[in-house]
């Protein structure tokens, strides 16, 4: 794809501010569902970013994953926590505010000077020349990238068998007491040391 | 077609045959418990080991392989991954007997426990070998989702829930540091992903001095110290050790700490050689604050979870020390340390576990003469501890000695010599466990061991647990003074691996073929 160069200025503009506030605004609403749809606006305005930089399977995968499942399972969390509570204020909360705003300036000026100083070698040839990224990108799938690529199946093979077992209901079994060894229900054997905030779940 | 059969023989795909055995082995267990139901939890453990077991013996016959370079530079399977493959594989052959009976009395499902650490296990072989930073990023979160899933596997203990969302919320914040030091890493040698490229590109485009190559430096060092708990990045650990189920806890002590050590000296060798003397410095920092913070706090814990917790931290310092001697010495002496920290470690917390499973506590106070009880299990846990704190003749001291002496001789006199105090200090918290199970006279008992149960080993899951706890021991009390094999294997596997040999490295960038000439020949 080529734009002419001001198009892809303006369009830069566009998608920077579009981003920087959505993403104040996701940090700086007191109202968590507000945030999670401007967290949704982040996303949309990062896979613009990608469509000007020619990575057009990229824009098209941050949309359908973050937007339509990252962001879509964040709102369902909230709808089933619908948890209101109104937080007491904190004094000297303001010295927190302050430090935190220090430390990420800091690491922002840090970031941005090594941006500027480094000497980045350019790619010489032209994104644009790629005629079909996708077509290439599945070439490096299964060349130089093939063990990555076989080994996400693995991990995701396990983050669904983990998810399962989280998420699926057991049958509570009732503890035996005739053997010798200490049996439980899907609790630790260890009995919790005599602290409030851990509760008293097992035995 | 062309394409596809240029590629295939070119990958090489023999040399990650452990791992593949481990796969099989992980499918077997899966599948099989779909299939057989609960009962299947009386065979597949074994299988489990046995499949290990195998891969430890083909990784012994993949020694000194020819061509070591596999799937076009993404694996490396050289000596030194093959040393630390076969640590992970046999810390997980090893932590799932004593796991049968711990998992099965909770009432859990085995199989998917035994399914998650193989995955796990899986993860950490394949980062020892990673040589490109994508493998790399996939294998760390292979064994950190998979360790999550382990950290919160008892699901109705609130201990256990605390410890996994700890966990996934410090490990999903340092991997994405890490990820942004990698992505740094990318970007400054002009978009190579392979370690070896990177490290040529580096200094062609940067010069020797980078401020971006030091950014990356730092957030690459704090993904690592993540995984080996070094001290400023270790508040995780005392919660997640004693949230975890106990095997977890001996897996994530041996298992994960190794495949982080494999990690960073592939790592900081290669890509960051540039800033070795920067990367010393920072090392030498995490090794002071982990030896003194890990041993001195270990003094004050009375749980034994949390207490193993802390000097599994100090221990990671001890460690460190032969990372930063960089000498030949310095890195086969931690393979060695390692090593045997495998058999010590694991033999504290099969009987840890072993004593858990009978009283149903882990708090020190609660050993109090258990010798007159169960005289087999305080010998064990007795000779494991002193073993761990550095007593001679057991095979801890020597380990302790080879890393100090490696230390010594390049030169880093002030941390050898901390190291030695706070082995002093540690051989004091160990052996106040051993005093209060050997020394107290039968009236000053715990209630815990007076109503100490019988010993039958012939209840199910326990048999497992008895030859662990035996085979550990064993090794823990003879591999020192028969170390020469082991000590042997450990020298080789540093000396014959490129890597670690500067001299050889420049002449050995790997014949990988990249995409584009590929596609040119079609």
């Amino acid at each position: 794809m080529t734009l002419a160069e001001g198009v892809q200025i303006v369009s830069f503009g566009i998608l920077a501010i579009m981003m920087l506030g959505t993403a104040l605004g996701v940090v700086l609403l007191s109202n968590i569902v507000h945030s999670a749809f401007l967290l949704a606006g982040v996303f949309l305005s990062i896979s613009g970013l990608y469509v000007l930089l020619n990575a057009d399977f990229v824009a098209a995968a941050q949309i359908l994953v973050y937007v339509g499942a990252v962001n879509v399972l964040i709102l369902f969390a909230i709808m089933l926590v619908n948890k209101q509570e109104d937080f007491s204020k904190i004094p000297g909360r303001w010295i927190r505010d302050a430090a935190t705003a220090v430390v990420c300036f800091g690491l922002f000026a840090l970031l941005s000077t090594v941006v500027l100083i480094t000497p980045w070698a350019e790619n010489t040839v032209s994104p644009a020349v790629i005629e079909n990224t996708v077509v290439t990108i599945g070439e490096h799938f299964f060349s130089d990238f093939l063990l990555p690529f076989e080994l996400a199946s693995v991990l995701l093979l396990m983050a669904m068998v983990g998810a399962i077992i989280l998420a699926r209901r057991d049958l509570i079994p009732e503890p035996v007491e005739k053997q010798e060894t200490i049996a439980t229900s899907l609790t630790l054997p260890e009995r919790p040391r005599e602290l409030a905030s851990l509760g008293d779940s097992t035995d | 077609m062309d394409f596809s059969s240029n590629i295939a023989s070119q990958l090489h795909a023999g040399t990650i045959l452990p791992e593949g055995i481990v796969i099989i082995t992980l499918m077997v267990v899966l599948v099989g418990d779909l299939i057989v139901g609960r009962n299947s939890a009386r065979w597949l453990p074994y299988v489990a080991i046995a499949g290990l077991l195998l891969a430890v013996a083909d990784l012994c016959l993949l020694w000194n392989a020819p061509d070591p370079d596999a799937f076009l530079g993404s694996f490396r399977g050289d000596n030194l991954s093959i040393v630390f493959r076969g640590i992970i594989a046999l810390c997980t052959a090893v932590t799932i007997p004593m796991s049968i009976r711990y998992v099965q009395q909770s009432g859990t499902s085995l199989a998917e426990f035994i399914g998650i650490m193989l995955t796990a296990t899986l993860g950490g072989m394949f980062l020892s070998g990673a040589n490109e930073l994508v493998t790399i990023f996939i294998s760390l979160e292979m064994l950190s989702i998979s360790s999550y899933l382990m950290t919160g596997y008892m699901k109705r203990d609130p201990r256990s829930n605390e410890a996994a969302l700890k966990y996934l919320l410090i490990g999903a914040s340092s991997s994405a540091i890490f990820l942004y030091g990698v992505s740094l890493l990318y970007g400054l040698s002009g978009g190579k992903t392979n370690l070896i490229e990177i490290s040529a590109a580096i200094p062609q485009i940067n010069g020797p001095q980078s401020l971006g190559l030091a950014v990356s430096l730092v957030f690459v060092i704090a993904g690592i110290a993540f995984k080996i708990s070094a001290v400023p990045f270790h508040q995780w650990t005392p919660d997640v050790y004693e949230g975890s189920p106990t095997p977890v806890v001996a897996f994530l002590s041996v298992g994960s700490k190794t495949a982080g050590f494999a990690l960073a000296i592939r790592l900081l060798v290669t890509a960051f050689e540039p800033l070795t003397t920067e990367w010393h410095i920072i090392f030498t920092a995490l090794a002071i604050l982990s030896m003194v913070l890990g041993n001195v706090v270990a003094l004050a814990q009375t749980s034994m979870k949390r207490m193993l917790a802390y000097s599994s931290i100090a221990q990671a310092g001890f460690v460190i020390i032969g990372l930063i001697a960089g000498t030949d010495a310095g890195y086969s002496s931690m393979i060695f340390y390692l090593l045997i920290y495998l058999f010590m470690n694991l033999g504290a917390f099969t009987c840890v576990i072993l004593f858990t499973l009978r009283t149903g506590t882990d708090q020190i106070a609660e050993y109090a003469g258990l010798y007159h009880k169960d005289p087999l299990l305080t010998l064990c846990l007795s000779i494991c501890l002193l073993s761990l704190g550095g007593i001679p003749p057991l095979a801890g001291f020597f380990g302790k000695i080879y890393l100090f002496w490696a230390g010594w001789q390049a030169g880093i006199y002030g941390l050898v010599l901390l190291g030695l105090i706070t082995s002093v200090v540690s051989i004091y918290y160990y052996i106040r466990v051993v005093k209060m199970m050997v020394v107290k006279e039968p009236h000053e008992m715990s209630d815990a061991v007076r109503d100490y149960p019988a010993i039958r080993w012939n209840l199910p899951g326990m048999r497992p647990l008895q030859v662990g706890i035996v085979i550990s021991v064993i090794i823990t009390s003879l591999a020192g003074i028969l170390s020469n094999p082991l000590f042997t294997l450990a020298t080789d596997s540093v000396t014959s691996t490129s890597i670690l040999q500067p001299a050889v490295v420049t002449q050995e960038l790997p014949a990988t073929v990249t995409i584009s000439s590929v596609i040119e020949q079609e």
